[in-house]
């Protein structure tokens, strides 16, 4: 499942920054369908253009150009759930992992996520014998490099208990945008869509909205699209392809060009006051806090590159992502300075 | 004046599900062009003090107006 890639590419990448190559770089990308790049080391879009532009050559009926790649929505939603399903095993498995921090024996169910959590309790370690080149080789994904990682794990040091947060960052609002290829009449689209607004004085869009996902999105008459308020990459994904039914169910011939997240937002809470003003001077290179002129410190995050802004009472919101480990990544390497900062 | 552009954010966001509320779930579409809004509402109560109208659909065209809004339902 693309879910599963997110975490287990993000923890081989804690555990694997010298030595493993990123083989499966390629499979972080949300682009669906996920079979495609399996055997690809392309750019996820390019290798989704011209699987599409491919299939446009077949055929010259524009309806059936249309999203028919894709599989349908009632697939699509079942996947949806499912992947959403596994999002959350995923977070929960994340979470036990991170509370367990030992390199328990990974006899467990899940094998892939017992090492990759140890892994991940390594990381900050950077003890990675050799031993793991044989990932190298296998563009495809998990079992070989499964068996790898396990070994790997029972190598190497496991790191003390507190250094693993046990909390994951929840995902509020992901943005993104995606190219129809076509000029729009954004007044017919108003005047015929359902849930649209457009008032051309004001804004050169349509503002339209659906349900499910709960989502908005602005179409511009050149055909580009962006879409805002979805919960996971799937959904933002979903919703947009959603948009550009309705669109091309109006008559326009729309493709599905480039889809790209562009932002992503979590928040978490650390579950204990902080003291930002002792932050801001020792982290001052990175931080900005004026109480008054807002309540929260602004942390400018280098490596990955998030801003985080931390509040008094523990809650911490994460911005700026373009992918999901980002915000994870970014949350565990602040975690223990917030620790540092525990008020009282 | 400029409150189009807000729609699409966290506040706009709120505001367009508050009304989707406060119509109580029976908001089937809105829509916003030329200034005129129009507005479908399915199984409507209209409850006036001796009297209660069931009605399936309803639409509402509203315009903006500088002295006053005009509405019509059908």
């Amino acid at each position: 499942m693309e879910e599963d890639a997110y975490l287990e590419l993000y923890l081989d990448r804690c555990a694997a920054q010298d030595d493993l190559a990123p083989a499966m770089s390629h499979l972080f990308s949300p682009v669906v369908p996920y079979d495609v790049y399996l055997s690809n080391q392309s750019s996820p879009e390019t290798v989704f253009n011209s699987h599409l532009s491919g299939i446009k050559e077949l055929s010259n009926d524009f309806s059936s150009v249309d999203l028919s790649f894709l599989p349908d929505e009632l697939t699509q939603g079942n996947k949806d759930q499912n992947v959403t399903r596994n999002q959350h095993e995923i977070e929960e498995k994340y979470k036990t992992q991170n509370q367990q921090s030992k390199l328990a024996s990974p006899g467990k169910q899940d094998t892939e996520l017992g090492s990759n959590g140890s892994s991940l309790s390594n990381s900050h370690s950077h003890l990675y014998p050799d031993g793991a080149d044989s990932e190298d080789s296998s563009p495809e994904k998990t079992n070989s490099d499964t068996l790898s990682l396990s070994s790997i794990a029972s190598m190497t040091p496991m790191n003390p208990v507190s250094e693993c947060s046990g909390i994951v960052p929840q995902l509020q609002n992901i943005v993104s945008t995606v190219n129809l290829a076509c000029k729009l009449d954004l007044k017919k689209i108003a005047l015929q869509a359902k849930n649209a607004e457009y008032n051309p004085k004001r804004f050169a869009a349509v503002i339209m909205r659906i349900r499910e996902p709960r989502t908005t999105a602005l179409i511009f008459s050149s055909g580009k699209m962006v879409c805002t308020g979805a919960k996971s990459e799937e959904q933002s994904r979903l919703a947009a392809r959603k948009y550009a039914r309705v669109v091309q169910k109006l008559g326009f011939p729309a493709r599905f060009l480039d889809f790209k997240i562009q932002n992503m937002v979590g928040s978490c809470d650390v579950k204990f006051p902080i003291r930002l003003e002792g932050l801001v001077l020792t982290h001052r290179q990175f931080s900005s806090y004026e109480p008054e002129l807002f309540p929260g410190l602004i942390y400018r995050m280098v490596k990955p590159r998030i801003v985080l802004l931390i509040f008094v009472s523990g809650k911490v919101v994460l911005t700026g992502a373009k992918e999901r480990s980002e915000i994870y990544e970014a949350f565990e390497n602040i975690y223990p300075i917030l620790k540092g900062f525990k008020k009282a | 004046m400029e409150y189009q552009l807000y729609r699409n954010t966290t506040l706009g966001n709120s505001l367009q599900e508050s009304l989707d509320e406060l119509i109580q779930g029976s908001l089937n579409t809105d829509r916003f062009c030329d200034n005129v809004w129009t507005f479908v509402l399915n199984d409507v109560e209209f409850r006036e003090v001796t009297e209660l109208i069931k009605v399936d659909k309803v639409k509402i065209v509203a315009c903006d107006g500088k002295n006053t809004g005009s509405n019509t339902t059908e």
